[in-house]
Parts: C-alpha cells; sequence; structure tokens
C-alpha cells in the first residue's frame, strides 16, 4: 500500500510539474497548445536514452529532457507566430498527430511501439535514488523548483508582457512589446519544463512507450490546466491531484466492472470539463469570474 | 495502375471528408461557432446504423435513425452546450473545452457500449469490379459519389435560392441587421446546426458499410475536418469541400512512398504546411489579425 502511494506521490509531482508548464503557454501566454504531451515525450525519449546510454543521472536526465523539448518547441512556436486562436489548436493537433506517428515510427530512438525498456534506477551525482522515499524527494524538489521559477518570471516584466499579449495581441505591440519574442520565449520555457518533466517520469517508470504521449495525454493534461484553473499558479495542482486520484477513486467504487473503468473516468472527465465550462469557466481555483 | 487505384480510393474517402467537413462550414460560417464536437455526431450516427442493422431494422430506416441521432446530438450541443457558454464569456477557448469534453463522453459511452474493437455492417459495397484493367472501382465509390454530388448540389440550390439559405448566409454576414428583419438568429442557428450535422451521416453511413467504424472515429474526424476547412478556408463551404479532398488524396496517395501508418499523419502535414504558408486556406479571405 505505501509503495503504491508512494507512486502515486511521485506521478502526481511529475504530471504538477508538466500541467504547470501548460499552464504557462495556456494560462499566461493564451497559447492554446493541445501538443504538450509531444514534448513531453521528446523529454522522456531525450531523457530514456541518456539514462541507458550515459548514466542515469537524475540532473543529466532532466538537463537533456528540457533542452530537447525547449530546442524542438520551436516547431510548435512557428505555427503560434502565424496564427492564433482557433487556427493555432488546429495546428497544434495536426502537430500531435504527425508526432504521435513519428515516435511510433521513429524505431531506432523511440523503440517504436514496444518502447524503451530497462531504464536503470536514478541517481543523483552518483548517489542512489532507488529508494522511492528519495526519488518522491526529487520530484517534489523538481516541482517546487519548478513552480518558483515560473512564479518568479510571471510576476516580473516576462509574465506581466505575456499577460498583455494574451489580453490583446495588437496592444501589447502597441506598446512596444516584441510579440514573436515573447511568444517564442513563452512556448520554449513551457515545453522545457515539459521536457524535464519527461525525463523524470522516464526514471519513475523505468519504461517510455508512445501509449504516454499520445492526443489523450495532451487533453488529460489541458484538462488538469482548465479543470484547476488557467492562469493561477494553484490551479494546475489541484486539477492534476483531482484527476490523478479520480481513476484510483473509481477502483473502489462498487458496481464498475474493472475492464470498464478506464472509460468510465474518461467519461466523468470529459463530463466534468463540460460541465465546468458551461458553468464555471475560470476552474475550481480560479476567480469567479466578470466580465474580462 | 496502382497511383491510379490509389487516386481512386483517396476520391472516395476525401468525398466523404468533404461532407463532413462541409457541415462543419456550414456551421461555422453561420454561426461562428467552431464546432470542435462535430466529429461526435459522426459518431453517433455510424453506431446508431450498425445497432439499428444488428437489430434487424432496414437499411434506409437504419439511415434514417442515423439521422436523427446526429442532427438531435447538433441540436443538443447548440441548444445546451454553446449558448449557455456563449450566454456568459463565449471565449473560442471555453467553446473548445466543452466541446472536447463532450466528445470524450461520447467517445467512451461507445466504448462501455459497444468495445473498443472495429464494429462494421456487412454489405456488398466493397465488392469491386474492374472498370479498367487493374483499376477496380467498389459500389461504394459510386454511392459517395452520388451522396456527395446531390447534396452538395441541393445544398448550393439552398443557399443560393431559398429565403431561408439567404438568411443563413445573412447570419454570418451580419446578425444584428438580421434581426433589424425579424429574422430569429437563434432559430437559424438550430438550423445551421441540425443541417451541419446531418452532412455528416452519409460518410458515418458509408464509414460503417465499408471500413468499419472505432470509438476513436469521433476524434478522427473531428480532426479531419477541421484539417480540412484550415486547408480549404475556415468557414467556406466550396473550401471545405476541395480541403475534404485533398486530405484524402493525400492520405492515400502517400501508402504509394511510405507505410500505411502514415497515411493519416500525412493529411496533417498538409494541413501544418497550410497553417504555416497559407494560412487562410485555398479559398478563405485574408485573415484580420
Amino acid at each position: 500500500m505505501t509503495a503504491y502511494l508512494l507512486n502515486l506521490a511521485q506521478l502526481a509531482a511529475i504530471f504538477g510539474l508538466l500541467a504547470a508548464s501548460l499552464n504557462v503557454l495556456v494560462g499566461y501566454g493564451g497559447i492554446f497548445s493541445v501538443a504538450h504531451a509531444v514534448f513531453f515525450g521528446f523529454g522522456a525519449y531525450a531523457g530514456a536514452q541518456i539514462a541507458l546510454n550515459v548514466a542515469p543521472d537524475v540532473l543529466l536526465v532532466s538537463a537533456a529532457g528540457g533542452l530537447v523539448a525547449g530546442v524542438l518547441s520551436l516547431a510548435l512556436a512557428l505555427p503560434a507566430l502565424r496564427v492564433r486562436g482557433e487556427y493555432f489548436v488546429v495546428a497544434s493537433l495536426g502537430l500531435q498527430m504527425v508526432a504521435t506517428t513519428a515516435f511510433t515510427e521513429a524505431e531506432p530512438v523511440t523503440g517504436g511501439l514496444g518502447g524503451l525498456v530497462g531504464i536503470p534506477p536514478p541517481q543523483l551525482l552518483g548517489l542512489s535514488l532507488a529508494s522511492p522515499w528519495a526519488f518522491l524527494a526529487v520530484c517534489l524538489a523538481a516541482l517546487f523548483g519548478g513552480l518558483a521559477v515560473m512564479r518568479l518570471l510571471m510576476r516580473g516584466s516576462f509574465g506581466r508582457s505575456l499577460m498583455a499579449l494574451r489580453d490583446s495581441e495588437s496592444a501589447a505591440e502597441a506598446f512596444g512589446k516584441n510579440v514573436a519574442l515573447l511568444k517564442t520565449l513563452a512556448v520554449a520555457l513551457g515545453c522545457a519544463i515539459a521536457g524535464v518533466a519527461g525525463g523524470l517520469f522516464a526514471l519513475q517508470m523505468a519504461f517510455v512507450n508512445v501509449e504516454s504521449f499520445t492526443l489523450d495525454q495532451s487533453v488529460l493534461v489541458l484538462a488538469m490546466v482548465i479543470v484547476g484553473g488557467a492562469g493561477t499558479l494553484a490551479g494546475p495542482l489541484v486539477g492534476t491531484l483531482l484527476l490523478l486520484l479520480l481513476p484510483a477513486a473509481l477502483s473502489f467504487l462498487p458496481g464498475i466492472p474493472p475492464t470498464e473503468i478506464g472509460a468510465v473516468q474518461q467519461a466523468i472527465y470529459g463530463l466534468a470539463m463540460t460541465l465546468l465550462m458551461i458553468f464555471r469557466p475560470a476552474g475550481l481555483a480560479g476567480r469567479a469570474q466578470g466580465k474580462r | 495502375m496502382l497511383l491510379a487505384q490509389l487516386l481512386v480510393s483517396g476520391i472516395q474517402t476525401g468525398l466523404l471528408y468533404a461532407l463532413t467537413a462541409a457541415g462543419f462550414a456550414l456551421i461555422f460560417g453561420a454561426t461562428r461557432i467552431f464546432h470542435f464536437a462535430h466529429g461526435a455526431a459522426y459518431a453517433l450516427a455510424g453506431y446508431g446504423f450498425v445497432f439499428a442493422v444488428r437489430a434487424g431494422w432496414s437499411w434506409p430506416l437504419a439511415a434514417l435513425l442515423a439521422t436523427v441521432l446526429a442532427v438531435g446530438f447538433g441540436l443538443f450541443m447548440d441548444a445546451f452546450v454553446y449558448r449557455p457558454i456563449q450566454r456568459h464569456t463565449g471565449s473560442f477557448f471555453t467553446v473548445f473545452v466543452a466541446a472536447f469534453g463532450v466528445v470524450i463522453v461520447v467517445q467512451s459511452g461507445i466504448e462501455i457500449g459497444f468495445g473498443r474493437a472495429f464494429v462494421a455492417v456487412t454489405s456488398s459495397l466493397t465488392r469491386a469490379s474492374a472498370v479498367l484493367p487493374g483499376l477496380y472501382l467498389a459500389r461504394a465509390f459510386w454511392i459517395a459519389l452520388g451522396a456527395a454530388a446531390v447534396l452538395f448540389g441541393a445544398l448550393g440550390l439552398f443557399l443560393a435560392r431559398t429565403r431561408t439559405g439567404i438568411a443563413l448566409r445573412a447570419l454570418a454576414e451580419n446578425p444584428d441587421l438580421l434581426r433589424a428583419y425579424g429574422l430569429s438568429a437563434r432559430r437559424l442557428s438550430a438550423l445551421a446546426f441540425a443541417l451541419g450535422s446531418a452532412l455528416a451521416v452519409p460518410g458515418a453511413v458509408l464509414g460503417a458499410a465499408t471500413t468499419g467504424l472505432s470509438p476513436s472515429v469521433a476524434s478522427h474526424v473531428m480532426l479531419v475536418s477541421l484539417a480540412a476547412s484550415v486547408v480549404g478556408g475556415i468557414g467556406s463551404l466550396r473550401g471545405a469541400a476541395a480541403g475534404g479532398l485533398v486530405l484524402g488524396v493525400a492520405e492515400n496517395l502517400v501508402v504509394s512512398v511510405l507505410d500505411t501508418q502514415w497515411s493519416e499523419a500525412a493529411g496533417f502535414v498538409v494541413l501544418f504546411a497550410f497553417i504555416l504558408f497559407r494560412p487562410r486556406g485555398i479559398f478563405g479571405a485574408a485573415l484580420a489579425r
């Protein structure tokens, strides 16, 4: 039981970081990406390769994950500079679909459908982190470190400019903000942190395959941000906890055949998304919204 | 001849995409609502059809049930999801998330009811006959061609000639002026949803009778009609039709160079290229930035 709870706590910290990184794009930048699992995946594959071929060092793995995802985030920044709103959502959907196929087909790097297996237990500067408590501490440190960085940046000039851009792109441009640079940086920041989360995820699971980086995952992460409340610091964490604990809670409910749990869980969070948007579009942690 | 064969099956897929995407474009053009849940109407129609045929209904009756389901779903979305949201904020992202939630609910509902595997109805529609040496055409091809021709013709006439059709186009241009003329914008938007959702039915029925359906068809069709609309130019019926054809053909032609796994991705590469280099699509007007 303890092992199960520890495992869940590690995943919650990793997904909390992932959801918070998407929040930079969605909540602060107004860049509505449905391709976040792609960058989580880039980070996870890069991290897994480093762990398999170089050393399973947490710092090294997360740095590699963040770097790869951050650099490849240009694939998302380009359409973000060209189009907005619905068009961008569609573009990111397209990116997600192409990336899913690429992950499946690029077997030498990603292991294809079988994935990359046998990732060694994590270390930190030579110390073993095989104990789940130690790895949980690392995940929590990454989560709170990431949150601190994001809070600092979002409170400062960068975050304010970004929010100005979200609320009115032309007004921000008229005030002399460099829209292209701001958007590119926001995308790079969000995706790089998603890559770090991906690296940790690879170490946590000791196994990665394409199943974790599909459109469903992107939507799940998006739902975490939205349900919790986009554009708030606590929102993504609240959403992550709710949506990760949901399947665990459902498995204790009587009357649902175990084979249908996945579908029931999907239906519940789909319904929650729709109802929230109708009745409380700012999310659970968001301010009850007046006119924007 | 392989190329010609792929082209033909691409056209068959493309025609059905074109009809579905035209439904999406009709709804967006009239109401300015980005109906992300359009694919769910397709899925409901397809599975409704399969259910009815399995229950021993005749095909026309089953197709009727499929139409009722699709239209009912469209009207439901308009009345109970989009309208309440537009009453308070109406930001497009709120609409997107709500619609996506509905897609997930429909998809998992289908998974619970029908299982995750492919379902199909057995028919003779896929039986192909050679029209040229080495080039085979299934009956489904002619049905797709006929349905597309009839429906696009009827839709064109309806939008150009009838009072209601003109009112629908006016709704897109200027809703306030429309109200000043004493027409109900609400009733027209319901009509747009009903018609648009009904346009997904031929694709769904033929899909069930040829390639089969799986629960993820809702999101696949949603993606395809979105992509077709963007490629063609958002809100333009002609554009959506052309976009659907382009995507269908691209998906099939790519098989001649790459593995079949890439066929879905090919459509999105086309989409991505359009977004980067010609975001207003083939027929679209210039985007206001």
